[in-house]
């Protein structure tokens, strides 16, 4: 791989690196690879002082030059300081916009944004039985925005109605996330292999932003089981550049867990 | 000093006279401090139809559900992260044959705050998921005035043992964590009966110059049992890392029921005692695993 050649994971993690802000507070949940490095990166390039959490462990704004669960014990010898769940969780599953942002993956997201990480089909007996929906919820609920990364864009992940939904969006788009009671927010950003996807406003449903490199409009329609919306013709996603490659490579997954995983 | 009987007991005891159909919770954060000297342990003695409460987990309820010893588990989080979906929890509730309880982080925090409270039910925010359509057990909408927050109320989680993992206690039973001890400290409080297994028994001076460390003081502490490498093959904090290997080859095995009953006897069945269990791993292998994550290129 030269150095201007990158993995899946890593363009995911440049992607969304880009979009965080300096001084911005993040939650990262479990088994959240392509999320830390993101978060990690953004601390080397325009965010010096955005801090994350670990959802699980408590740890705060952990340093390391490589990627690690952010249940390990080993987080914690860098980490500012480090919170009991109990503590914790007060403000992960209750506190209005403590957080800024959140980034989760999902086994399905509709055209409102909203998730499902439980099951594919019927819940009593589902066709796949997904992992569960751990802090979703209320990332998704509570955060001032979040995220939705998958590492893979097709008709069974981008479907027109989700089997279970766990993490609420924009719900049925429009003013229904405000109106079901719900603080304002939702998601900001979907990022794939093929494309970057906002929202737009007024209805809210997701609206292609950006084509990676080397994909077409009517690739990524073909992909979507629900109507994108589309202004005129999309540009082109910036890939990630020497700079960032050359960050994430050396500071932030210097032992390539991202190309390993998500080549 | 103390005139207090001692906590410890061996594994055998700690388990004794689990019935059929205990609620078990277990404790630990997926690939760290998951209770499994417990788990074999508990399999061995044979309570069958046991309701389950990982907060989350990965082997330590996928085993159970392997062994045909559950018949439901709440679903937080239940995952093998790297190596993909719990083997043993996805094939039965894809066949139905396992009940589901359907939770969320606030669901499975408020549950076991009401049993610690002994309230009714705890609120929660209605973060207007599909979670009550599926788990209405568990999730049931409170009434609320216009302009306050929608909330749901959930019943007391209330297990009737607890399983978790430490890495020191003293023969009092002060439980000393020396990582993130996740949701332990309030599922035992929860619990109606709280087992802990630890790497290592510690003086009691030693408890007492480390005290911030003891996040499970005696008397919320029923027994203690010392098992080296108790959380195997999963971390114990500072005292070894996860065995990726060994969590391989448990998903290759449960890819057939043939080579899984093979798996099970040989680590489960056979070995009558801890040490027995870890003569099946190779010396190297444990040495190996007692390595610190950041010495590592």
């Amino acid at each position: 791989m030269t150095n201007t050649e990158y993995s899946t994971g890593e363009m995911l993690a440049v992607l969304l690196a880009r979009d965080l802000a300096d001084g911005e507070h993040a939650i990262i949940g479990t088994n959240s690879d392509i999320q830390l490095a993101a978060c990690n990166l953004a601390q080397h390039l325009q965010g010096p002082r955005l801090s994350w959490i670990s959802g699980p462990g408590g740890m705060i704004s952990p340093k390391r030059d490589e990627l690690l669960s952010t249940a390990d014990y080993e987080n914690i010898e860098s980490a500012e300081a480090w919170l009991d769940l109990p503590n914790m969780i007060d403000f992960i599953d209750w506190k209005i916009h403590f957080f800024d942002f959140a980034i989760l993956s999902a086994l399905q997201v509709d055209r409102f944004g909203n998730i499902n990480t439980v099951v594919l089909g019927d819940h009593a007996k589902p066709k796949l039985r997904g992992p569960g929906t751990v802090g979703i919820a209320a990332l998704t609920g509570l955060s001032k925005r979040f995220y939705v990364v998958l590492t893979r864009h097709d008709r069974s992940a981008f479907v027109p109605k989700l089997d279970f939904l766990c993490g609420p969006g924009h719900l049925d788009g429009g003013n229904s996330r405000e109106e079901y009671g719900l603080p304002p927010g939702g998601p900001r950003l979907v990022v794939t292999p093929l494309g970057v996807f906002d929202f737009a406003p007024g209805t809210r449903a997701m609206r292609v932003r950006s084509l990676n490199p080397g994909v077409s409009l009517a690739q990524v329609i073909d992909a979507t089981g629900f109507e994108l919306v589309v202004e005129g013709t999309p540009p082109v996603t910036e890939p990630p550049s020497a700079e960032e490659l050359q960050l994430l490579r050396t500071r932030v997954d210097s032992t390539g867990v991202l190309r390993k995983k998500f080549p | 000093m103390s005139t207090q009987p001692s906590k410890i007991v061996s594994l055998e005891q700690a388990l004794a006279g689990v019935p059929d159909g205990a609620s078990v919770g277990l404790g630990g954060w997926i690939f760290t401090s998951q209770p499994m000297a417990l788990v074999r342990e508990l399999i061995r003695q044979g309570a069958k139809d046991l309701d389950l409460i990982p907060t989350p987990g990965s082997i330590a309820p996928d085993m159970l559900i392997g062994a045909g010893r559950a018949r439901s588990t709440v679903c937080v989080f239940l995952s093998f992260e790297q190596y993909g979906l719990a083997p043993h929890f996805r094939r039965a509730a894809e066949a139905g044959t396992l009940k589901v309880h359907e939770m969320d982080g606030p669901g499975i925090a408020g549950g076991l705050r009401a049993a610690i409270c002994d309230l009714p039910f705890m609120p929660i925010p209605d973060l207007a998921t599909d979670l009550p359509k599926v788990n209405p057990q568990h999730y049931r909408t409170l009434p609320t005035q216009p302009g306050e927050r929608r909330l749901l109320a959930v019943p007391p989680v209330r297990p009737d043992i607890c399983l978790i993992h430490a890495q020191q206690a003293d023969e009092h039973g002060n439980v000393q964590f020396i990582g993130a001890p996740f949701f332990d400290v309030m599922l035992a409080q929860a619990s109606r009966r709280v087992v802990v297994s630890v790497d290592r028994i510690v003086s009691h001076d030693v408890i007492r110059r480390n005290n911030h460390l003891t996040k499970l003081p005696a008397h919320m502490v029923d027994a203690v049992v010392e098992v080296p490498y108790g959380a195997h093959p999963t971390a114990s904090a500072s005292l070894y890392r996860a065995d990726d290997a060994h969590l391989r080859e448990y998903v290759k095995a449960s890819g057939k029921p043939e080579n899984f009953a093979a798996y099970l006897e040989r680590y489960v069945g056979k070995p009558r005692s801890n040490a027995e269990y870890l003569d099946e791993m190779s010396a190297s292998r444990l040495a190996g695993l007692a390595v610190s994550e950041s010495n590592l290129g």
